[in-house]
């Protein structure tokens, strides 16, 4: 049912006991050094480092490194056509990049189970305070809609599900307008019930 | 007509939302007749603002890409953190809020004025959000990532334009028969939802 959070695997590595703050840091540090620096041996040195973080997970590699097809195709036409217009070297810090940086926010997820990365953000929300923004209300909101996603997902299969059985599987307005007006009662329900416990003041 | 929402349902609203855009991001399994599958992030997105009006729809969509960017595999390819910065179309994905916020702004105006053929103004507002909004924005991450000229990054984006103008159209079909239902929604005034 819940194919949503699903890269998540448990384990014992040393990336698994490492604090989430810092796989984050190296996340971000990895991220944006690769994008501002933009410079091949700069990103090549960076992607076997996130090839390497992958593995340090212990999962399966095939399962750590796989890339979707959709990604692949972007690298290799960005690659060309760079290639192209004489600068292969620049579609190399491209599209490695791109790869790098799949690689170092999956060291994250895989890692990293999800109750533990809402924690952080709701407790990095607390700094909304100088915005005059309620943290306790960014945290509700955040736990709502991780709760709601299931459902959603739940209920967007079975309208599509009936939809096809009504040979109308191919209609997105058929399937998506009783999903959304389905999901708007949905969250007025859930805001009532909010209400009624005195909560999201 | 013109009275307020709770403040925990303008809440539970935002919440949801954020949660439908994930939703709609990860399902993508709605193939085109030419064989395309097609993500519905961009629909979520739009339809959003279409729906909730532009403070709440914003927030919404605010709300799915900071829980994505902390790291929870909602955005495309279940992928999820800061990964998608270095993401050629990473600058469609930062402007998404302000995308919501003009859909919303726009078909709110429309509705409250009441014009007649509701239908083709909320459309409308999804294409300019969608193609203006979050497109503009668009070229220039794809400009800056990909190492391009802006004219050869417009010139790319042509090639999704068509979807999205697909889409539009669609969410302007859903976002007209969803406001019949609940017409308060759009045309309520809007709060800040989550301000205290």
């Amino acid at each position: 049912m819940n194919k949503v959070f699903c890269l998540y695997v448990p384990g014992d590595s040393l990336l698994h006991r490492l604090g989430v703050g810092w796989k984050y840091a190296v996340m971000a540090a990895m991220v944006i050094s690769g994008v501002i620096v933009s410079a091949w041996w700069f990103t090549l040195s960076l992607l076997a480092i996130s090839v390497i973080l992958v593995l340090l997970t212990a999962v399966p590699p095939r399962f750590g490194l796989q890339m979707s097809w959709a990604l692949i195709l972007v690298a290799v036409l960005l690659v060309a056509y760079q290639s192209f217009t004489g600068k292969p070297l620049t579609g190399v810090v491209i599209a490695g990049n791109l790869i790098m940086a799949v690689y170092a926010s999956r060291m994250l997820t895989i890692s990293t189970p999800e109750s533990v990365l809402i924690d952080a953000l709701i407790s990095a929300a607390s700094f909304l305070r100088v915005f005059r923004v309620k943290p306790e209300k960014v945290g509700l909101a955040i736990s709502i809609m991780i709760k709601s996603i299931p459902m959603l997902l739940d209920l967007f299969t079975g309208i599509q599900q009936a939809a096809m059985a009504r040979g109308r599987g191919r209609n997105l307005a058929a399937i998506v307008t009783p999903f959304v007006v389905r999901t708007v009662a949905y969250a007025q329900e859930t805001g009532a019930a909010l209400a009624a416990r005195g909560l999201g003041e | 007509m013109k009275t307020r929402n709770h403040p925990a349902v303008d809440l539970a609203l935002v919440a949801v939302f954020a949660a439908l855009i994930a939703v709609c991001t990860v399902v993508g399994g709605v193939e085109l007749p030419f064989g395309v599958a097609l993500t519905l992030q961009t629909l979520g997105v739009v339809l959003t603002g279409l729906v909730l009006g532009p403070w709440r729809g914003f927030l919404a969509v605010l709300l799915y890409l900071v829980v994505g960017f902390a790291g929870l595999p909602i955005f495309s390819e279940g992928s999820g953190g800061l990964g998608v910065l270095a993401s050629p179309s990473m600058g469609y994905l930062l402007a998404f809020p302000f995308g919501a916020l003009a859909a919303g702004a726009l078909a709110a105006l429309s509705v409250r004025r009441g014009l007649k053929g509701r239908y083709i103004w909320i459309t409308l507002s999804g294409l300019v959000a969608s193609l203006i909004v979050i497109g503009i924005p668009g070229i220039v991450g794809m400009s800056v990532i990909a190492q391009v000229d802006l004219v050869t990054a417009f010139i790319w984006n042509l090639a999704f334009v068509p979807g999205d103008a697909i889409k539009c159209v669609i969410a302007g079909i859903i976002a007209a028969a969803v406001n019949k239902a609940f017409p308060a929604l759009l045309a309520a005034p809007q709060p800040a939802a989550i301000s205290a």
